[in-house]
């Protein structure tokens, strides 16, 4: 088959809000996975990981004539996503952390590199699983998404400073935790 | 008489309709050989009393998809075969629950196994528990765990419950995970849902991974 | 190894590139078509009106179990694909769970909706059980950019096994579906399942 050039953000917001419904499959297609390893990881739960990120892309596309600047579609997508996690993580009943579990003991068994490999992932998201869920978003915004304290402010609405605490409690907490789980 | 007359005319005309068109799909559709092959192990499960639509749609499956006529006989003749296994061990059922049950015989279930199936949900309907356990197989489940799975879900659970596991298990396998630890681990978490765990269970320790 | 390296390492794996299901694509697509297209809605206060509306989104495939003539979708995405970075427009495929299944609540027969993503195809078919598996019976319909293809039809309660014809020539099965069984003559072929309501 031939290669073709992928048309850009814009091109494909710019169709959209014409009427051409289909160019808004390409957007998705192109922010799922990356999207989705942050919902995944802010609510521990690929399901409910799926539910917030298929809201999200749906407010998007509802949203979209108020998107002001459509190169930048993928930042402005991803702050409905983080304000969509926020609402499914405060959703989430009891019975879905005992699931979490579950799901990570099935992912490990897939997981190349064996059990040590999966044993490490899962003690990660146990950690960041139990981590209060405004210290997670700031640690995945910081140390997963690679943002900066600027760009998180503009995302999340917190300032700078509060950000920063954040930020540092989530380290502080995930070393002692990934410590323990180490000196066994 | 003559009212009695017409009547039978009517009866037999009726009957006579559904077997003609039938027949002429299959002769357009397949060379003169293969179409009376077919149509013959078509009638012999039309006698029998199984369904006869799986076996011309498979047959015209092979058609479109230019198989040879040798390919479409035995595969309709096994189809067949499927069927009257479905049968003997579900006994009166639907059409839907026979070809259910003769997918699943033929993706290589065992005949207990369907049986037990059977016997989880006595005297209610069975197309979906069938076909799942059907689906699961197809998808690589082991066919003792993928029946334990259904009997145990069927049991307890509505229709619903199963097509939701079945989904799961799906996408979890098309994520990576092994078949088999795949429907385990759902089973699992629908059975720890049912028992409604309580809030100390949560900060189970994860299990310690050796030094790096 | 030192505080800053133990939380590195935990970021460097939490990094790692995750695999959504590829049936998130379907499913939001499927949810946009059923809106009203922005482009016709643009304008006045009845616009603003529609769009800060509370949305509801569901996306179970049984959500509509109370009617007789409930629709659902079914969906195969099949979008080439440049780099596995790039959306539509390149040559790799991913596939869409396809949740096409009803309990129905009696014997009538349930619309069903077949989605299928093809940016490069010029014809779909939809060749099944259901149309004696005749390639020419059930066309999809392309929207206005020939990307996404879609079909409704009424199904039986049953077993339904189908495949799509892309440009006459190419059979595809829905990967996500489950595969029926039984010889497939060597071209895979995909099934459905509707049923009866369990009492």
């Amino acid at each position: 088959m031939t290669a073709l050039a992928a048309p850009s953000d814009a091109v494909l917001v710019r169709r959209v809000l014409a009427g051409e419904v289909e160019a808004y499959a390409g957007l998705v297609a192109r922010y799922r996975d990356r999207f989705g390893r942050f919902a995944t990881q802010m609510l521990g739960s690929q399901e409910d990981a799926e539910e917030a990120l298929q809201d999200a892309f749906v407010r998007g596309y509802r949203a979209l004539g108020r998107c002001e600047d459509p190169d930048r579609f993928g930042s402005w997508l991803f702050r409905i996503l983080v304000n969509r996690c926020r609402t499914h993580g405060a959703k989430r009943a009891r019975r879905e952390r005992t699931i979490v579990l579950d799901e990570i003991a099935l992912k490990s068994a897939g997981v190349d590199g064996g059990a040590e490999a999966a044993a490490w992932r899962e003690a990660i998201e146990w950690a960041l699983g139990k981590l209060d869920e405004a210290q997670r978003e700031a640690f995945l915004l910081k140390y997963v998404e690679d943002l900066s304290y600027e760009e998180m402010a503009e995302l999340t609405g917190v300032g700078v400073s509060a950000l920063k605490m954040r930020v540092k409690r989530a380290c502080d907490r995930l070393r002692v935790m990934l410590r323990e789980v180490e000196r066994v | 008489m003559r009212y009695s007359m017409r009547w039978l005319a009517g009866v037999v005309l009726l009957v006579g309709a559904p077997l003609g068109a039938q027949d002429a799909r299959l002769e357009q559709r397949l060379d003169a050989a293969t179409a009376a092959r077919v149509g013959a192990i078509v009638d012999s499960a039309r006698a029998a009393g199984l369904p006869t639509r799986p076996l011309t749609s498979k047959a015209l499956e092979g058609a479109s998809k230019g198989a040879p006529g040798a390919r479409i006989i035995a595969a309709v003749s096994r189809l067949a075969q499927g069927l009257r296994s479905a049968r003997d061990v579900l006994g009166p059922s639907t059409d839907a629950e026979l070809d259910a049950a003769a997918s699943a015989l033929m993706l290589g279930v065992r005949a207990e196994e369907v049986a037990a199936v059977r016997g989880a949900r006595s005297g209610e309907r069975l197309t979906v528990p069938l076909a799942v356990l059907a689906d699961l197989v197809a998808y690589g489940v082991p066919s003792d765990a993928a029946t334990q799975a259904v009997v145990q879900l069927a049991g307890r659970s509505e229709d619903e419950a199963l097509l939701d596991f079945r989904r799961d298990v799906e996408r979890d396998i098309a994520l990576g995970a092994p078949p088999a630890a795949a429907a385990a681990v759902r089973l699992n978490s629908a059975g720890r849902l049912e028992s409604d765990l309580t809030t100390q269970q949560i900060g189970i320790p994860p299990p310690k991974p050796r030094k790096p | 190894m030192s505080d800053d390296e133990l939380i590195e390492r935990a970021a460097e794996e939490l990094r790692r590139p995750v695999r959504m299901d590829p049936a998130v694509d379907a499913r939001v697509m499927a949810t946009v078509h059923a809106l009203p297209r922005l482009g016709a809605a643009r304008g006045g206060s009845g616009w603003w009106a529609w769009l800060t509306q509370p949305l509801t989104v569901r996306f179970s495939p049984l959500g509509a179990l109370g009617g007789a003539m409930a629709v659902l979708i079914a969906a195969v995405v099949l979008v080439p694909r440049l780099t596995p970075d790039d959306g539509p427009g390149g040559v790799a495929m991913t596939t869409a769970l396809s949740e096409a299944e009803l309990i129905a609540g009696s014997d009538s027969t349930h619309m069903v909706q077949f989605v299928f993503v093809a940016p490069t195809a010029h014809s779909v078919s939809l060749v099944g059980d259901f149309n004696n598996w005749e390639m020419d019976a059930t066309p999809l319909s392309a929207g206005p950019s020939r990307s996404v293809w879609t079909v409704r039809l009424p199904l039986a309660n049953g077993r339904h096994r189908y495949a799509f014809v892309v440009d006459d020539s190419t059979w595809a099965a829905d990967p996500s579906a489950p595969p029926a069984a039984g010889d497939d003559f060597g071209v895979p072929s995909s099934v459905i399942t509707v049923a009866e309501r369990s009492s």
